[in-house]
C-alpha cells in the first residue's frame, strides 16, 4: 500500500508539467478512477480543501490521501512522491543551466521567453479575477 | 545565515501561499527581489524553466531559488520548508474533516473567507506581474508583441464554454469562430514558452 501510494504520487509529481490546475484531471484519474481510493464526492471535497489550505495543491492533496489511506506513513510516502521528481529534476537543470546561461543562443531564447512569462502571470490575474 | 534565511522565507511562503502556483511564485518573487538574492531577469528565467519542467510550478520554483541562493543544500532546505506549513495545516484539516464531512462547503464563514482570499490572491499576482514589466525583460518593441500575443492566447479559453480539445474537434458547437477555436489550442503555458523561446532565437540570435 505504502509503495503504491508513493509510486502513484511519483507519477502525479512527474507528469504535472505546468502544475496548478493542469494536474487535477491526472489526480482524479489515479485516485478515483484507477485506485478507487475516494469516491467522486469525496474527491471534490478533497480538492476544495487542498485549494483552501495554503501551499501547493499537489502536496495538500498528497497529505489528504496519504493520511486517509495509511496514516503517517502514507502522508510521508505521498508527499515524498509528489516533491521528489521536482527536486531531482530541478537540481540537475540548475547545475546544467549555470554553465550555459551566458551562451548567446540561450540568451537570445530567454529574451523571447521573458515577456511571455510576464504575460502568463498577467493573464493569470484576469483568469483568477473571473473566478472571484 | 543564508540557510536560516532560506528556511524562514520558504516557511513563510508555504504558510501564506494561498491560491496555487502563480500566487506562490508571486510571493517568492517579492521575497527574493527585496532581499537582493536574484535579479529580476534571473527570477523570470527561473519561472520559465519551472513552467516547462515536470513537477508543480511552485515546487520547481522553490527548489530552483533555493539552489540559486544556497546550492544543493539550499534547494533541499527550501523544498522541505515550503511543505512544512502544508503538513501542519492539512493534517489538522484532515482531523476536523472527519467530524464535519460535507457541511463545510455550505458554511457561510468558509465561503466568505475563501472569497476574501481569492480577492487578495488576484491583487498579489497583479502586483507581481506589474513589477516584472521592466526594461530588463522588455528589451524592445518585439518584446511587447510577444507579451500581447501570449496574453491574448491565454485568455481565449475564457470566451468559450467547451474545453479546447472538444472545441477543436467540433468548432460548430463552440461559440467562437472556427479559426479562434483552433487558436485556443495554443493557450497552453508550456507550448507558449517553447514558441516564444523559438521566436527569441529567430529574432535575437
Amino acid at each position: 500500500m505504502i509503495l503504491q501510494l508513493f509510486w502513484t504520487y511519483i507519477k502525479i509529481g512527474t507528469f504535472t508539467i505546468g502544475g496548478g490546475y493542469a494536474m487535477l484531471p491526472l489526480i482524479e484519474q489515479e485516485v478515483v478512477d484507477k485506485h478507487h481510493w475516494l469516491d467522486g464526492e469525496e474527491y471534490a471535497n478533497m480538492i476544495a480543501l487542498a485549494q483552501a489550505a495554503p501551499g501547493l495543491i499537489a502536496v495538500n492533496s498528497a497529505i489528504f490521501i496519504g493520511h486517509r489511506l495509511a496514516g503517517w506513513k502514507g502522508v510521508l510516502a505521498c508527499v515524498l512522491g509528489a516533491v521528489l521528481p521536482s527536486i531531482i529534476i530541478i537540481i540537475f537543470i540548475a547545475m546544467f543551466f549555470r554553465d550555459i546561461k551566458d551562451n548567446p543562443t540561450i540568451e537570445a531564447i530567454f529574451k523571447g521567453v521573458r515577456p511571455a512569462v510576464v504575460a502568463l502571470i498577467a493573464a493569470t490575474v484576469i483568469r483568477l479575477a473571473t473566478k472571484i | 545565515m543564508t540557510y536560516l534565511a532560506l528556511i524562514y522565507v520558504f516557511l513563510k511562503v508555504g504558510l501564506l501561499g494561498f491560491g496555487g502556483g502563480m500566487a506562490i511564485i508571486s510571493l517568492i518573487q517579492g521575497e527574493v527581489l527585496s532581499r537582493g538574492w536574484l535579479t529580476q531577469t534571473e527570477f523570470v528565467d527561473i519561472v520559465a524553466i519551472s513552467q516547462v519542467t515536470p513537477g508543480p510550478v511552485g515546487m520547481n520554483c522553490a527548489t530552483y531559488v533555493g539552489y540559486a541562493v544556497g546550492g544543493v543544500w539550499g534547494a533541499l532546505l527550501a523544498s522541505v520548508a515550503i511543505v512544512i506549513p502544508s503538513l501542519v495545516i492539512m493534517l489538522t484539516i484532515c482531523y476536523v474533516y472527519e467530524a464535519i464531512r460535507n457541511r463545510f462547503q455550505q458554511n457561510k464563514t468558509f465561503q466568505i473567507t475563501m472569497r476574501v482570499i481569492r480577492i487578495l490572491v488576484v491583487l498579489l499576482v497583479a502586483h507581481a506581474a506589474y513589477t516584472l514589466m521592466t526594461p530588463a525583460s522588455f528589451i524592445e518593441y518585439t518584446s511587447w508583441i510577444i507579451f500581447a500575443v501570449v496574453f491574448i492566447l491565454m485568455l481565449l479559453p475564457l470566451f468559450k464554454k467547451k474545453s479546447p480539445a472538444t472545441c477543436h474537434l467540433s468548432p460548430a458547437t463552440c461559440n467562437l469562430s472556427p479559426a479562434t477555436c483552433h487558436l485556443s489550442l495554443l493557450s497552453n503555458p508550456i507550448l507558449l514558452i517553447l514558441l516564444s523561446g523559438l521566436t527569441g532565437w529567430l529574432l535575437y540570435a
